[in-house]
């Protein structure tokens, strides 16, 4: 925690940092690989994948994209000191557009489709199925314009809800293993959200927050409302025929509690700060990018479920 | 276009609303419900496996327990707002058996619904029921009799029964150890704990909480008092403790076997 208010109190520096009104994004090849460069997902199993991915703030055009996402997870099945470690994979392919409304206004969807295994000593679970959708709008309250100054910046503020249309099964989370193997979080949750870029030239910085509020589903059961937070250096090499952009940054996130019947239950909470890295390729109106999460810290269910890696592919088509 | 954003407006305030209606935390609880309690054996942090798992006691005695059981009773159930259930005594006689795993869960029936924060129950049975005769243990003679819970020379039920082999620094070949509780000439014996639950056990008519518990067994002989398997020895032929003074010491170490790992609700 005390590491993530660090972390914080960086990332808010940065919000207040520069005021200078500017050109407008240059190139518009540029602004589309910015959007690809927050991704978080949910830990503790993607059971609200998607809510937390990085709306980012960039692109003006119409937008649509196909990715792939991986979560690998060591859960313990058990309660003792020699319960046996279970390895889980999240797995998430992910219709995402990005819609312009006003020159303001743009509205995200994410439509995912999950399938997760598990390796327990009784056998292999596995689970899939359509996701939670999300629906989040996102408003540009502060964007540089047409000038010359040296830094160009954008903020953008946004919520949004995620529908249960994914399958939450209750017997999937008895027992003493990870709560979160799932498809869908069976609850209506909604999103806030902010981002803002500054760049530089040909060098940026996007840092993002967000917040998760959880609502019980039918099931009586709450997962824990969700903060994340991420801040991601990129540089665009801008060449005749093709743009490449290299990123690298941090992306954290801080969970509540999960509670059933009203009830908080014990060792749900946790939160996790990730380094992360990535490429985004851009070749005509394709993009295709890669990116991968590596925990840093970790502190999940009480050190019950540990985070060992997230990695993902997507390639994405301007309309 | 400013429509939209109005509209997107308007459908997030909807569902809010909708959300915060739909919520009923008035409930009115009647009627019962199930409840159960399981007993999962440890041995200090390690969850227990019989006969091929090598446990270390703080004397350094390594353990390798081939059979445990005990008998618990009289549960009694406590509501957050203090009210106490108690569960009829004949029909409250459960015996654990780590060979069994049909036998580690206490299921009480017709328990009434509400929001229990406590659970005390016995290890063996108390001295008041069994001067009833065997009658005030409902059908418990007949079954401890099969689990070979009962006295073989004595009136008498077997409250734990605690056997395997062992090794230690002077006794270095495997040598059999049985710890055997139940009232002696000058001990009763019996025993009762009290635990709080760290969450409520919501009790429905739609809801079965588990209350899952943790014995570590490692306590009966390694608890508040230590007692050494090896200065047991008699004779080499093996570690019997059945009566003496070690079993009130024993005794007095079952306080401190169980806890409350979590509750389910489901």
């Amino acid at each position: 925690m005390k590491k993530n208010s660090i972390y914080l109190a960086l990332l808010c520096t940065q919000l207040s940092f520069g005021h200078a009104k500017k050109e407008p994004t240059n190139r518009f090849s540029f602004q589309k690989m910015a959007l690809e460069l927050e991704e978080d997902c949910d830990a503790c199993g993607c059971s609200a994948s998607g809510g937390s991915m990085g709306f980012s703030s960039m692109l003006n055009s119409n937008f649509v994209g196909l990715r792939y996402f991986n979560q690998s997870y060591s859960s313990r099945d058990g309660i003792f000191a020699n319960s046996p470690w279970v390895n889980e994979n999240f797995n998430t392919i992910q219709i995402w557009s990005k819609i312009p409304i006003t020159e303001k206004l743009q509205i995200s969807t994410l439509i995912p489709y999950q399938f997760h295994n598990r390796e327990r000593s009784t056998g292999t679970e596995n689970i899939q199925g359509l996701g939670d959708i999300t629906v989040m709008g996102m408003y540009s309250v502060f964007q540089t314009h047409k000038d010359s100054t040296v830094f160009v910046h954008k903020l953008q503020l946004g919520g949004g809800i995620k529908i249960p249309t994914g399958k939450f099964d209750e017997a999937n989370n008895s027992g003493s293993v990870n709560k979160s193997f799932q498809v869908g979080t069976g609850s209506w949750d909604y999103l806030l959200a902010t981002e803002y870029v500054i760049k530089k030239s040909q060098l940026g910085v996007s840092t993002m927050l967000n917040y998760t509020l959880k609502t019980k589903n039918k099931k009586q059961y709450q997962f824990g409302n969700q903060f994340n937070y991420g801040s991601t250096l990129f540089y665009l090499f801008d060449l005749p025929t093709i743009k490449i952009v290299p990123q690298a940054g941090i992306a954290g996130e801080i969970y509540k509690s999960n509670s059933q019947y009203g009830e908080q239950l014990p060792e749900t909470a946790g939160d996790i700060l990730f380094s992360k890295f990535g490429l985004e390729i851009g070749i005509t109106n394709f993009s295709l990018g890669i990116n991968t999460m590596l925990p840093i810290n970790q502190h999940l269910s009480n050190s019950k479920i540990e985070a060992n890696y997230r990695w993902s592919i997507n390639l994405n088509y301007s309309l | 276009m400013k429509n939209a954003l109005h509209k997107a407006i308007a459908i997030l305030a909807v569902s809010a609303l909708v959300i915060s209606c739909s919520k009923d935390d008035n409930e009115v609880i009647t009627g019962t419900g199930n409840l159960g309690i399981e007993f999962d054996n440890a041995f200090g942090t390690n969850d227990l496996i019989l006969n091929t798992q090598a446990n270390t006691t703080s004397n350094n005695e390594v353990l390798k327990i081939s059979n445990i059981k005990y008998i618990i009773s009289n549960i009694v159930l406590t509501k957050e707002d203090g009210t106490i259930f108690t569960y009829p005594k004949s029909e409250s006689y459960f015996i654990i058996d780590e060979a069994d795993p049909t036998s580690v869960v206490a299921e009480l029936e017709n328990v009434p619904a509400g929001n229990y924060t406590k659970v005390k129950f016995g290890i063996g049975v108390d001295q008041a029921q069994w001067e009833l005769g065997a009658t005030g243990q409902g059908d418990l003679a007949t079954r401890a009799q099969a689990a070979g819970m009962l006295w073989s020379w004595s009136a008498g039920y077997k409250f734990v029964v605690f056997e395997g082999t062992f090794t230690s620094a002077t006794v270095t070949d495997s040598t059999p150890f049985m710890v055997h509780t139940g009232q002696t000439a000058t001990d009763y014996n019996y025993t009762e704990v009290t635990l709080d639950l760290p969450t409520k056990a919501m009790v429905r008519t739609t809801i079965s909480p588990e209350i899952h518990v943790v014995s570590d067994v490692s306590k009966i002989i390694d608890g508040t008092y230590k007692i050494k398997l090896s200065d047991n020895n008699m004779g080499g032929m093996g570690a019997m403790i059945m009566g003496g003074t070690n079993l009130p010491l024993i005794t007095a170490n079952l306080n401190g076997m169980f806890t409350v790992a979590h509750v389910h609700n489901d």
